[in-house]
C-alpha cells in the first residue's frame, strides 16, 4: 500500500524556523537571548519611521489613526483547532455576529492579523503553528481562547499536550473558558482593541539596532514617569 | 516526430495541511495528483492526539465524562451516553425512565444540532455561504435550551452513570415543543436551498461513490455507511434505553454517493424530531438516578458497548479492576473508522471532489485523535 | 485491597460504601452471565473455531475466547468466512496487564447482527500478531495506532508510520509503565 513518492515525501522535513528552538523551551516573552535577531520584536505593531522627522503632534495622530483602524478591521485567521474552534464560529455567525466589528475569518495567514488559537496545541502541531505565525506579516496578534491554549487546560497531565501556546508563540490576549462563550471572545476582542490603541498611544520611539529587553527591566530603568 | 523524447511526468503532491478551512479540523492530507485527476491521498492526523484514554485511567468515573464531552465536541450528549452506558452496564444498573427518556430526548436534540452543523459546513465546503448563518441561528436556539437544562452551551457533563445530574426544569416540556417546531422550520428551510439544487447536485452526485462490501470492511458506520445501502444503525439492531419504545424509520441510501450521505442526514435530522415528540408524549415523573450509589465502583470485568452517535456507531471498552478509576477506556470513535473510508472513495476524484468527499464523512478530529 | 478472584457475591449487595477510603473495600468480580442470544452465538462461536479456542466466557450478547497469539489470524478467517459471517472488524485494541498485553478484536455482522470478541494474549518484552488487514481494511489504522501507543508489532501490514504519535516520540505511552506524571512543560 506504499504510495509512489512516499520516500520523497518522508526525505523532506517539515520546515523548523530558526527563530525557535525546541530544546531551549521556547519561551517568548523573555526575549532577545544570544543574538536572536527575529525574536526580539514580540507583538508589536509595525513602527514607524516617521517620527524622527516631523514633530510629535502630527505622528501621535497619525499613530492613533492607524491604531484605530487597525483595530476596526482585524482579519482572523481561520485556525480553529478543537472544540473552541466551534464557539469560535458560533460567534462569527448571525446570532453574536463578528462582522460589525469588522472581524472576518481569511484562511491565508498571509493576509490575516490576528490568529486565534482556539483549541488544545498539540505538540504534533506545534511546528505547524509556529510556521503559520511566521508567515503572518506584521503587525499582528494572538488570541489564545480557551484553557487548552492557555495553560493545557483539562489535558494538563497529558503526555502530547503542550501546556499553553505561549510556549510557541506570544500571546497578547487569554480568553479563559472551556470553551468560553462567544460572548467572552468578543470581551477578548474588545481588550484586543483596546490594548492596539493603547498601544499606539504610549509607543516610544524604537532604536532598531537596540537590543530588545523585557517589560520588566524596561520599568525598572524609566525615570517613574510609568 | 520520432526524434522527440516522450514526456515525462511526475504525479504532484499537494498538501492540504492541517490549517485549512475545508479539513474541518487539524487534519491534513496529501493529494497524489495527475493534472486535475487525484490518484492517491494518504491521510495524516494526530495533531489533536491528547491522550484522553490514558488521562481517563487517572479520573474517577464522573470525570471521564468529562473528557468523553471534549472527544466529539459537536455531539457531546451522546458520547456521554455512550459512556454512562458502559458504565452501566459494567455496575449492572439501569437508569430510571424518566432519565432514560430525558438522556434521548438531548442526545435527539443533540443529533439534530450536530446535523445541522453538517449542512452548514459542507455547504460552505462547497461554496454556498448563506446556509451556515441559517443552520447556526437553529443551533443557537438549540444551545440555548441545552444551557437552560445543564448549564453549559457545549460542555454538559450532564449524564451520570445511573441517570442524569439533576431534573430539567418545570418548562421543559413546552419549551422543547416550541423548538422542534422552530427547528423544523429550520431545517426544511435549508433543506429546501440545498438539497435538490442543481448546482449542489452536480458537485455531489456520483461523487465519493463507495459500495457496499468496501464499506463494510472498511469499518464505516452512521450515515457513511448507510449511504451505501447497509441498513446497521445500533438504534435499531441494538437497542437501548427508550428506543424500542419508539417509533421511526432509519433512512438508508442507495447509490453510496456524497448526496446521499447527506440527503441521509437530512432525513434523519426530522426522524430525530419526531422522535423527541414521542418521547415527550410519552415521559413521566419519577426519579432521574440510580438510588444508593454515591462512588462508582464497578465490580472487575470488561463491557463493549455501542450506541449511535451522529457520525457513526461509537463503541466503548471499559475495562475495570474493581476501583474506582478505570483501567482501561477504549473508543472506538466512528470518524477514526470512517476516515479509513477515504481512500476508495477518492478513486477517480478531482481536487474539487476531494474537499465534497471528505465533507460528507462529516468527520470531527476530536475524535478521531482522542 | 486483595484480589479475591472466585468471589461470586452479585454486584448490589457489595456495592454499598460502607468502607472507609483508606481500607478500600474489597475487589467484586463480575459474573459473566449471557443472554439466550449470546448463547446462541457462544454456540457459533465455538462451532466455528473448534479447538482454537483456549477460554470462553461472555456477557450479555457477546461471547468472548481466547486463542492462542499464532492462531489469532486464521481465527479470525474462520469467523469471517464461516457461519458467523464477520465482515466488519468494529474494533482492535490493546489492553496492558503488566505482565502481558493482551490484544482485543470485536467482530460483527451485519448480515446475522452477532458480535463475537476474540483476545489473545501477548509476551509484554516483544508483542507481536500477525496482521489482519488482508482480512479487514479497517484493521490497518487500529494496528497503526496500538503499534504507536502499546508497541505491539503487526507482522504483514507494511505501512506502520506513526498515526497519532509525532515522528521521534520516544516510548510507549499506552503502557503501565509510561511515566504519565513525569511531563515536561514545553
Amino acid at each position: 500500500m506504499a504510495v509512489e513518492g512516499e520516500s520523497r515525501e518522508q526525505a523532506l522535513p517539515l520546515f523548523v524556523p530558526q527563530a525557535w528552538d525546541r530544546e531551549k523551551g521556547g519561551r517568548f516573552f523573555h526575549t532577545s537571548e544570544e543574538g536572536d535577531e527575529s525574536l526580539g520584536k514580540g507583538n508589536r505593531p509595525a513602527l514607524n519611521r516617521v517620527p524622527g522627522a516631523v514633530p510629535g503632534v502630527i505622528t501621535a495622530k497619525l499613530d492613533d489613526l492607524l491604531a484605530m483602524g487597525r483595530s476596526n478591521s482585524l482579519w482572523t485567521l481561520t485556525f480553529g483547532l478543537a472544540c473552541c474552534a466551534i464557539e469560535m464560529i458560533s460567534a462569527h455567525m448571525a446570532h453574536h455576529d463578528f462582522d460589525r466589528f469588522g472581524i472576518v475569518t481569511w484562511p491565508s495567514p498571509r493576509q490575516s492579523d490576528v490568529m486565534i488559537v482556539a483549541g488544545t496545541v498539540v505538540k504534533k502541531m506545534a511546528d505547524p503553528i509556529r510556521l503559520l505565525y511566521e508567515q503572518m506579516p506584521d503587525p499582528k496578534w494572538v488570541i489564545a481562547m480557551g484553557t487548552c491554549a492557555t495553560s493545557g487546560g483539562p489535558y494538563y497531565k497529558s503526555y502530547s499536550v503542550v501546556m499553553g501556546v505561549d510556549h510557541i508563540v506570544p500571546v497578547d490576549i487569554y480568553v479563559p473558558g472551556c470553551p468560553p462563550r462567544p460572548e467572552a471572545l468578543m470581551d477578548g476582542f474588545m481588550k484586543l482593541q483596546s490594548k492596539i490603541k493603547s498601544d499606539a498611544r504610549n509607543r516610544q520611539v524604537d532604536d532598531l539596532s537596540a537590543p530588545v529587553v523585557s517589560p520588566k527591566a524596561e520599568k525598572d530603568t524609566d525615570d517613574g514617569t510609568a | 516526430m520520432s526524434t522527440q523524447p516522450p514526456l515525462e511526468t511526475v504525479d504532484m503532491m499537494l498538501n492540504m495541511g492541517p490549517q485549512h478551512p475545508a479539513t474541518h479540523g487539524v487534519f491534513r492530507m496529501v493529494l497524489t495528483i495527475d493534472g486535475e485527476k487525484v490518484v492517491d491521498v494518504r491521510p495524516h492526523i494526530g495533531y489533536l492526539h491528547r491522550g484522553s484514554e490514558r488521562l481517563a485511567e487517572t479520573e474517577s468515573y464522573g470525570q471521564v465524562v468529562t473528557l468523553f464531552d471534549r472527544m466529539d465536541y459537536i455531539a457531546n450528549l451522546n458520547n456521554e451516553l455512550a459512556f454512562v452506558r458502559a458504565g452501566e452496564r459494567m455496575m449492572e444498573v439501569e437508569a430510571p425512565e424518566r432519565a432514560q427518556y430525558i438522556r434521548v430526548i438531548l442526545a435527539e436534540l443533540n443529533r439534530v444540532a450536530s446535523h445541522l452543523l453538517f449542512i452548514g459546513t459542507y455547504a460552505i465546503d462547497l461554496g454556498a455561504m448563506t446556509p451556515v448563518m441559517y443552520t447556526f441561528r437553529e443551533r443557537e436556539r438549540i444551545q440555548n435550551l441545552f444551557e437552560h437544562v445543564t448549564g453549559a452551551r457545549m460542555m454538559h457533563n450532564y449524564m451520570r452513570i445511573g441517570g442524569v445530574k439533576e431534573d430539567v426544569p418545570d418548562d421543559f416540556v413546552p419549551w422543547v415543543r416550541r423548538l422542534i417546531g422552530e427547528v423544523r422550520t429550520g431545517v426544511e428551510e435549508s433543506d429546501r436551498l440545498l438539497s435538490f439544487n442543481e448546482v449542489f447536485l452536480g458537485r455531489t452526485r456520483g461523487v465519493g461513490v463507495i459500495d457496499a462490501a468496501m464499506a463494510v470492511s472498511c469499518g464505516l458506520s452512521g450515515p457513511s455507511l448507510r449511504g451505501s445501502g447497509v441498513a446497521y444503525d445500533v438504534r435499531k439492531d441494538d437497542p437501548y434505553e427508550v428506543y424500542p419504545y419508539l417509533n421511526y424509520k432509519v433512512p438508508v441510501g442507495e447509490n453510496g454517493d456524497c448526496w446521499d450521505r447527506y440527503y441521509l442526514r437530512v432525513l434523519e435530522c426530522y426522524e430525530s424530531l419526531s422522535m423527541i415528540e414521542q418521547c415527550l408524549d410519552q415521559m413521566r415523573e419519577g426519579p432521574i438516578m440510580v438510588t444508593g450509589r454515591r462512588i462508582a465502583r464497578p465490580p472487575a470485568g470488561q463491557v463493549y458497548v455501542q450506541s449511535e452517535n451522529p457520525r457513526g456507531d461509537i463503541g466503548v471498552y471499559l475495562v475495570s479492576d474493581g476501583t474506582d478509576k478505570p483501567y482501561r477506556v477504549k473508543v472506538r470513535p466512528p470518524s477514526f473508522c470512517n476516515l479509513v473510508g477515504l481512500r476508495p472513495m477518492m478513486r477517480d476524484a478531482y481536487i474539487a471532489d476531494a474537499v465534497a468527499i471528505l465533507g460528507s464523512l462529516d468527520i470531527v478530529l476530536g475524535e478521531v485523535d482522542r | 485491597m486483595t484480589e479475591q478472584p472466585n468471589d461470586e457475591t452479585k454486584p448490589a449487595e457489595a456495592d454499598a460504601p460502607a468502607a472507609p477510603a483508606h481500607r478500600g473495600p474489597p475487589i467484586v468480580v463480575a459474573e459473566e452471565k449471557l443472554s439466550e442470544r449470546g448463547e446462541e452465538t457462544a454456540f457459533m462461536l465455538a462451532q466455528t473455531l473448534g479447538s482454537l479456542v483456549m477460554e470462553s466466557a461472555g456477557r450479555e450478547d457477546t461471547p468472548w475466547a481466547l486463542v492462542d497469539a499464532k492462531d489469532l489470524h486464521a481465527a479470525c478467517e474462520k469467523c469471517r468466512d464461516g457461519e458467523l459471517n464477520t465482515d466488519m472488524l468494529n474494533v482492535l485494541l490493546a489492553v496492558d496487564w503488566v505482565e502481558k498485553i493482551q490484544v482485543v478484536y470485536v467482530l460483527y455482522s451485519t448480515s446475522n447482527n452477532r458480535k463475537v470478541i476474540l483476545r489473545a494474549d501477548l509476551p509484554a518484552g516483544s508483542p507481536s500478531v500477525a496482521s489482519v488487514t488482508d482480512l479487514w481494511e479497517a484493521a490497518g489504522w487500529f494496528e497503526r495506532e496500538t503499534h504507536d501507543l502499546f508497541g505491539v508489532a503487526f507482522p504483514g501490514n507494511d505501512d506502520m508510520e506513526p498515526l497519532l504519535l509525532y515522528d521521534g516520540f520516544e516510548g510507549f505511552p499506552g503502557l503501565k509503565s509510561y511515566p504519565l506524571h513525569d511531563y515536561e512543560e514545553w
